[in-house]
């Protein structure tokens, strides 16, 4: 599904925020990418949803490489990725309605399709009953859970997320990792990047670390809580 | 307790394939226009900063075009006093007029000739030297020459149009002398260049500065809304998807700012131009002030959407392309 190999990428000459990355997240699987800040978490997810172009390597999802793609194709690929931040980028000038609704509009779903499934998609992350809210009046998990809701409404191969729960507190923390799970049940590869000791510990899940752009350590899922393997 | 996973899920989710809107133009086209639309109405504070600079903008160049549409239709006015005058030094009788009259209408650049007979070159010479009539008294009308007087077609009231006119005249048999006021036509044709050439410039500087103010006005309200081009570009949309809709805002932006200034013009053009006839005895009517024709009208709603448009796509550019 995701596939790195020998991506190296450099903001300035000299000093490069990746260095040699070699990485394959499988279809459905839950990655951790976690790290120091400055390690390179957010660059390297910038360069899955093609934000950014690698400086030497190859960047891999579902077969397509995109750092050959031109940027026409970009939007295409963004179509079967989700994104998530951790200052949700919601619209405030939008209903929370409005602003899950973006994304089916995009892919050109007729206006009453859009609403039963935005509808739906509200239902799952259980904030159903403020869709017609404008985000400012939401607390910063049910924010989350909106931005969520945008990124998973069209059901994507991949859920990226940026440090999702930098800013939320414990209850709204363990709320967006069982939303995590959920999507990943379904199907949905997930790598979420974060610092949160707590939420990787229970999250149970493949373990990727990140120092100055190189990847340090990797643990896996069945050799959690302890026991670490290279 | 998480109050959101206690909730039974009801809604189905929708298993069939979705309809899409996006087949053809007219779908897609149709769903830009409400996007566009609804945008406005979440964003009146910047839509109203930018309709607001565009009327005035436009306010501005319009009320320059009323004076510059009236300076043009007092020259047109002044210049039918451009003629050429060709006297005789005998009496023409009745045949010889239709046959010399229809020689000077066969030159290039004659509009209309009028005969003046003796009677009618003393009539006119009175009227000149009203008051001092007795200066006239025993001289007999024909003591004054007869003559042609010629109306000049429009682009032969220039000076090198009136000299070539005159120097076919001359050539006419029975014309001893033709009279056309040489320094008045020079100087007519002078102030009008010299109107034209302001006009021209100061109309270019307007647009120059219309064009920078209204497309920065709209830089900044899209800067304002760049999250908005993020979040689109984030789920997927095409360049396209996420300007066609700030386009379409351009344009309506442009045409209702350019509807509000000719709206205001209008009520300007009446409310201050009669109102001041009442004690000025200044109305349209009288001193022959028009407002602008349906074309110039039509021109500025053009212009008013053109800006917008193009204010919005060079804006864009800047955000979307970079």
């Amino acid at each position: 599904m995701i596939r790195l190999h020998n991506v190296s990428l450099a903001y300035q000459q000299d000093v490069p925020a990746l260095h040699n990355i070699n990485l394959k997240i499988g279809k459905g699987e839950f990655v951790f990418l976690t790290g120091p800040s400055g390690a390179g978490k957010t660059t390297l997810l910038r360069l899955l949803y093609g934000a950014l172009s690698p400086t030497r390597g190859e960047v891999l999802i579902d077969s397509q490489n995109i750092s050959r793609m031109v940027p026409s194709q970009i939007p295409y690929l963004r179509r079967s990725i989700g994104v998530v931040f951790q200052d949700f980028k919601l619209l405030h000038s939008r209903t929370v309605f409005e602003n899950v609704a973006i994304t089916l509009e995009v892919l050109g779903w007729g206006r009453g399709d859009i609403g039963k499934k935005v509808m739906y998609t509200l239902k799952q992350m259980g904030i159903e009953s403020k869709y017609n809210l404008m985000p400012q009046r939401l607390s910063g998990g049910e924010q989350q859970r909106v931005a969520l809701a945008r990124a998973l409404v069209n059901d994507p191969k991949i859920l990226l997320a940026d440090e999702p729960t930098g800013s939320l507190d414990d209850a709204n923390k363990n709320q967006i990792l069982a939303i995590f799970k959920e999507a990943n049940v379904r199907g949905t590869s997930v790598v979420v990047a974060t610092h949160d000791r707590r939420l990787i510990e229970q999250g149970h899940k493949r373990l990727v670390v990140l120092n100055k752009g190189e990847i340090v350590e990797q643990v896996e899922k069945e050799a959690h809580n302890g026991e670490k393997a290279n | 307790m998480n109050r959101w996973k206690k909730k039974p899920i009801t809604a189905k989710k929708p298993t069939r394939r979705p309809a899409l809107s996006g087949d053809g133009f007219g779908g897609r086209g149709g769903y830009f226009f409400r996007r566009a639309l609804t945008n406005i109405r979440q964003n009146v504070f910047v839509n109203v900063v930018t309709i607001g600079t565009i009327t005035l903008a436009l306010l501005i160049v319009s009320l320059f075009l009323l004076i510059f549409v009236n300076l043009e239709n007092a020259a047109e006015n002044w210049s039918q006093r451009v003629q050429v005058t060709a006297y005789f030094d005998k009496d023409i009788p009745a045949k010889d007029q239709s046959l010399l009259r229809g020689r000077i209408m066969a030159l290039p650049g004659a509009q209309n000739v009028t005969y003046i007979t003796h009677e009618e070159a003393l009539k006119r010479f009175k009227v000149r030297l009203r008051g001092q009539e007795t200066l006239l008294e025993g001289v007999r009308p024909e003591t004054l020459p007869t003559s042609f007087e010629i109306a000049l077609t429009r682009s032969h009231r220039d000076t090198e149009g009136v000299e070539r006119f005159v120097a076919q005249l001359k050539k006419v048999p029975g014309i001893t002398e033709v009279q056309y006021g040489e320094e008045w036509v020079r100087r007519f044709n002078s102030f009008l260049a010299v109107m034209r050439l302001l006009g021209g410039l100061l109309g270019a500087f307007l647009l120059v500065a219309v064009v920078f103010i209204v497309s920065n006005t709209i830089k900044l309200t899209i800067y304002a809304r760049r999250d908005e081009l993020e979040v689109m570009s984030l789920v997927g949309a095409t360049r396209f998807f996420i300007k066609a809709p700030f386009l379409f805002e351009g344009v309506i932006q442009g045409a209702a700012g350019a509807a509000i200034a000719l709206t205001l013009l209008f009520i300007l053009y009446e409310g201050v131009l009669y109102n001041a006839g009442n004690f000025l005895a200044f109305t349209p009517a009288v001193s022959g002030l028009a407002f602008l024709p349906p074309e110039y009208l039509a021109a500025l709603l053009l212009t008013g959407s053109l800006l917008g448009f193009i204010g919005s796509l060079s804006s864009l550019k800047r955000f979307i392309d970079a």
